[in-house]
């Protein structure tokens, strides 16, 4: 498949997901009443306008947010098994927001971005303080994997000790879109403003494809461009991570899969990408929603089910 | 060391540091005021009408002892591991057996299908198998080496999120059920009682006693199978053993306590590092170790949120993720 | 237009391997710069690539400072092709090839009529023009050594630098790769390759650069260069000077 056929399909599935998760839930709505729904004053207004559809939203924009957030790490790194929440990248901002929410209790969640930022940041420099820029692909795993791993017990010592502070901070852990709305998607709109810098970034990142020798003769600094990558790749996945929790593998599988569809080049793949994360995390909101109404599994349940083996045939796969 | 007496004396050291701790573990941070007086009264001379005495015969006393096998358990089974895949970086909660089990406990215990169906020891021995069975048919994909340790380490990791995922999916759809399920997953001693130990310890003797006896074969391995075949050992038969006294030692402790990871990872190595590499003098002295960390963490429990109790395993759990960083870090993968 | 190094030191971590070197290098030549394992050969070209700083003393191109140049300018005038190659994912030959191009486009990398053209002649001169629709993953050794070329060549610059490129290669491919750099050479292209076989440099080559232990120690025609002297010097080598009976270049035999 290339590009050009991916786009209109890919589109076309986002749009249907999304209709799909208009319609079905606890209560299943017929297309009529969701029509009806997005106007004011009607029966189903809220749970199709206040409830449903900035969820759609969110999950369209986080799944994107972290598809292209792998995409640039893998490009960068040049390493099949990375991505943020491989390399513990989620976990660490997920550890900064908790930290924030347990121990400044009264503060504005205003400023969970930021602090997810913050923390995401510091675990990538931790990360990358621990293997250097020139350990092996596995090596970068498994010290991603043990970093994540010790991110997430902090996570679990700080909410076991801090009782009393836990609800609002195991909601928002879970990997969840569950009574997420406009508010958040407010804050997390600004934040795609990074998106177009990053695809401005493709052309340079097809070149770094070639080798850091090669990307330099044709006028590219590798150190510069993978700086500017990775620090969005965090920075979106910061931002996602504060709204959502750690959504697991989907950074990992959705640049992967759409490689497979559309190739390497990064105009097509960057962008590709997004299309390929957002239906992916509709699709896994739709399924965490609908296997046992009324109760909903959090989406990142969904997505590690489905990634988790993925990542196993990659291992499977590398030389 | 190396010579008989200072292994011995070594092991004598290791012996009192343990029983130090033990008694400390009785008494220390207790909500109602126990002191280490009414602990050796309690041992020597007990008098169920002081109340001091009954704490520490009726909760302390079941949790030390579960503490110090659950501990001796995990350690033996890491270190079998560690030997049986020549990988030091393995050990039950990082290969996926500890999630594994955790999975087979959880179905066990939410899902009306399987009610009943077996105890949840061996449901967990049973989902932990499964886990260890996929990450060794994985790993023997793979020639065990260099580049594959790591590789086998990955795969337990993600066979572990799987199994993590499937858990926590299985808890939330069956609510009324999830509260047991949840404390125990984080791992805690703070529900062992006397029932529990009377059906753990057989099982947890068995299977330290069969990794006592597996040890001469654990050392002929570390050489090579292809060495090992012709030193006599019979490879399917040690590996089929050795995977069974992990799944016996970790399902019994599991069901038990619940998740506790790590000390199979640490001990090991820090036993290692006392013993040199013969199995059959460091597994003894990993198991001591074991027994000694568990009690510690159990104690350190009770301390943190005082009045409150921290899960131990989540405390193990912090200290266990950076050792593994530091094994990882100062080897080539 | 010429590329020269004054007085220019370059090493790793702070040990020079090229030390305190002056040397000129002329335009329109087919250039081999040739040395034992550690003389600096290949840093020396990785510091004319740019992909090394000098430690001190400066790289020249056209008069300034190499290093200082327009990055993207430079690209234009200067390509590489390094000693090995990545194999990227999921990226088709002809794609590879463009990306040569990149020094040329705009910031979402549009080829433009021209692009592709030069593209597609270069596919053609490096006989990769079939193979166009196929996976650079897919390709043997030696096709993809082409499809680099293919790509190197694209970037349509006057000189043309290549670190030990035939090293890896089958010996037919060898030959055919000299042979497509002497062509490359009678259009006008100035080509600078550090080379691992003396005759090899000999035949196919009329500069050529001697270095040992990061000093230049013999540079200009083969016939002047290739000495018993010189090997003897450089290598520690005693050999004899032949008439190479096909094309009358000096080739080296190496006594006992």
């Amino acid at each position: 498949m290339n590009a050009s056929r991916f786009f209109p399909l890919g589109l076309a599935l986002l749009l249907i997901l999304s209709i799909a998760n208009l319609v079905f839930g606890a209560v299943s709505l017929s297309l009529e009443q969701v029509w009806q729904g997005l106007s004011v004053g009607s029966e189903q207004h809220f749970t199709v306008y206040e409830y449903r559809l900035p969820r759609i939203f969110l999950a369209i924009l986080v799944g994107a947010g972290l598809a292209l957030s792998g995409a640039l790490v893998q490009g960068v790194i040049r390493n099949p098994l990375a991505s943020p929440d491989v390399l513990g990248v989620s976990h660490g901002a997920g550890l900064a927001a908790v930290f924030y929410m347990t121990y400044f209790a009264g503060a504005s969640t205003d400023w969970l971005p930021e602090v997810a930022l913050a923390g995401g940041l510091v675990a990538a420099l931790i990360l990358w303080w621990l293997c250097g820029a020139q350990s092996s692909a596995i090596k970068l795993a498994i010290t991603g994997v043990a970093l994540a791993a010790f991110w997430a017990s902090c996570i679990d010592f700080l909410m076991l000790t801090k009782p009393l502070e836990i609800n609002n901070a195991l909601l928002w852990l879970t990997g969840s879109l569950w009574g997420r709305g406009w508010t958040q998607l407010q804050a997390l709109l600004p934040w795609f403003l990074l998106v177009p810098v990053a695809l401005g970034l493709s052309k340079y990142l097809n070149l770094l494809d070639l080798g850091d020798d090669s990307a330099t003769s044709l006028g590219v600094s590798p150190q510069v461009l993978r700086l500017v990558s990775l620090a969005i790749a965090v920075a979106l996945t910061a931002a996602c991570v504060s709204i959502c929790g750690p959504i697991g593998f989907l950074g990992l599988v959705a640049p992967h899969l759409t490689r497979k569809l559309v190739g390497g080049r990064h105009q097509a793949l960057l962008p590709a990408t997004m299309l390929t994360g957002a239906c992916l995390l509709l699709a896994a909101d739709l399924a965490a929603r609908t296997i046992d109404p009324p109760i909903e599994l959090p989406a990142g349940i969904l997505t590690a089910i489905i990634g988790a083996p993925y990542f196993l045939w990659l291992l499977l796969r590398m030389k | 060391m190396n010579t008989p007496i200072k292994s011995l004396s070594l092991g004598i050291l290791l012996c009192m540091g343990l029983v130090l701790l033990s008694w400390w573990n009785l008494f220390a941070w207790s909500v109602v005021p126990v002191t280490g007086l009414d602990v050796w009264h309690a041992v020597t001379a007990f008098d169920s009408q002081v109340i001091a005495q009954r704490i520490v015969i009726d909760l302390r006393l079941p949790r030390l002892l579960t503490a110090l096998l659950v501990g001796a358990a995990l350690a033996a089974a890491g270190t079998i591991m560690q030997g049986l895949t020549r990988n030091p970086l393995a050990a039950p909660s990082v290969l996926g057996v500890n999630a594994g089990a955790a999975l087979g406990m959880a179905l066990v215990s939410t899902l009306p299908a399987f009610y009943g169906a077996f105890s949840t020891s061996i449901a967990a021995m049973l989902g932990g198998g499964l886990a260890w069975l996929l990450v060794m048919l994985l790993g023997s994909a793979w020639r065990m080496g260099g580049n594959d340790q790591g590789r086998l380490v990955l795969a337990g990791v993600a066979i572990s999120a799987l199994c993590a995922a499937l858990t926590k999916a299985v808890v939330i759809m069956e609510e009324d059920q999830a509260a047991g399920v949840m404390t125990w997953l984080a791992g805690s001693l703070a529900d062992a009682r006397w029932q529990s130990w009377s059906t753990f310890w057989p099982v947890a003797l068995v299977g330290l006693i069969g990794a006592l006896l597996l040890t001469p074969a654990l050392n002929l391995l570390q050489l090579g199978e292809d060495n090992a075949r012709n030193l006599g050992i019979n490879l399917l038969r040690s590996k089929l053993l050795g995977s069974l006294l992990v799944l016996i030692l970790v399902g019994a402790t599991i069901s038990t306590v619940g998740s506790i990871g790590f000390v199979g990872l640490i001990v090991p190595h820090i036993a290692r590092l006392l013993m040199g590499q013969d199995f059959r003098l460091f597994l003894p002295v990993a198991m001591l170790l074991g027994a000694g960390l568990v009690t510690l963490a159990d104690t350190l429990s009770r301390a943190i949120t005082y009045p409150m109790e921290t899960p131990a395993g989540a405390i193990l759990a912090l200290i266990g993720a950076p050792f593994f960083i530091y094994l990882v870090r100062k080897r080539t993968l | 237009m010429s590329l020269s190094a004054h007085q220019l030191s370059v090493g790793y971590h702070g040990q020079a391997i090229v030390k305190d070197m002056d040397l000129t290098l002329p335009d329109g030549r087919f250039i081999a710069l040739l040395g034992p394992n550690g003389c600096g050969k290949s840093t020396l070209l990785k510091c004319f690539a740019r992909i090394l700083p000098a430690m001190s003393g400066e790289a020249r191109w056209q008069g300034q400072n190499l290093h200082a140049y327009p990055s993207k300018q430079l690209s234009k005038e200067l390509a590489l092709l390094p000693q090995t190659q990545p194999i990227p994912e999921g990226i088709k030959v002809q794609d590879l090839v463009a990306y040569g191009r990149s020094p040329y486009t705009g910031f979402w990398g549009k080829l433009s009529q021209q692009d592709h053209q030069i593209v597609e002649q270069m596919m053609q001169q490096t006989g990769t023009y079939e193979l166009k629709d196929k996976l650079v993953s897919e390709l043997s050794g030696g096709q993809r050594q082409r499809v680099w070329l293919a790509m190197v060549l694209a970037q349509d610059t006057p000189y043309l630098l290549l670190d030990e490129p035939t090293t890896y290669m089958d010996i037919n491919h060898q030959v055919e790769l000299m042979h497509q750099l002497q062509r490359l050479n009678k259009q006008g292209k100035t080509i600078i390759t550090v080379l691992h076989d003396i005759n090899q440099a000999a035949r196919y080559c009329d500069h050529l650069v001697v270095m040992k232990e990061g000093e230049l120690k013999h540079q200009g025609s083969p016939d002047e260069v290739l000495t018993s002297a010189m090997l003897k010097e450089v290598f520690s080598l005693n050999a004899q000077i032949h008439r190479d009976p096909v094309a009358g270049t000096p080739m080296c035999v190496v006594e006992d």
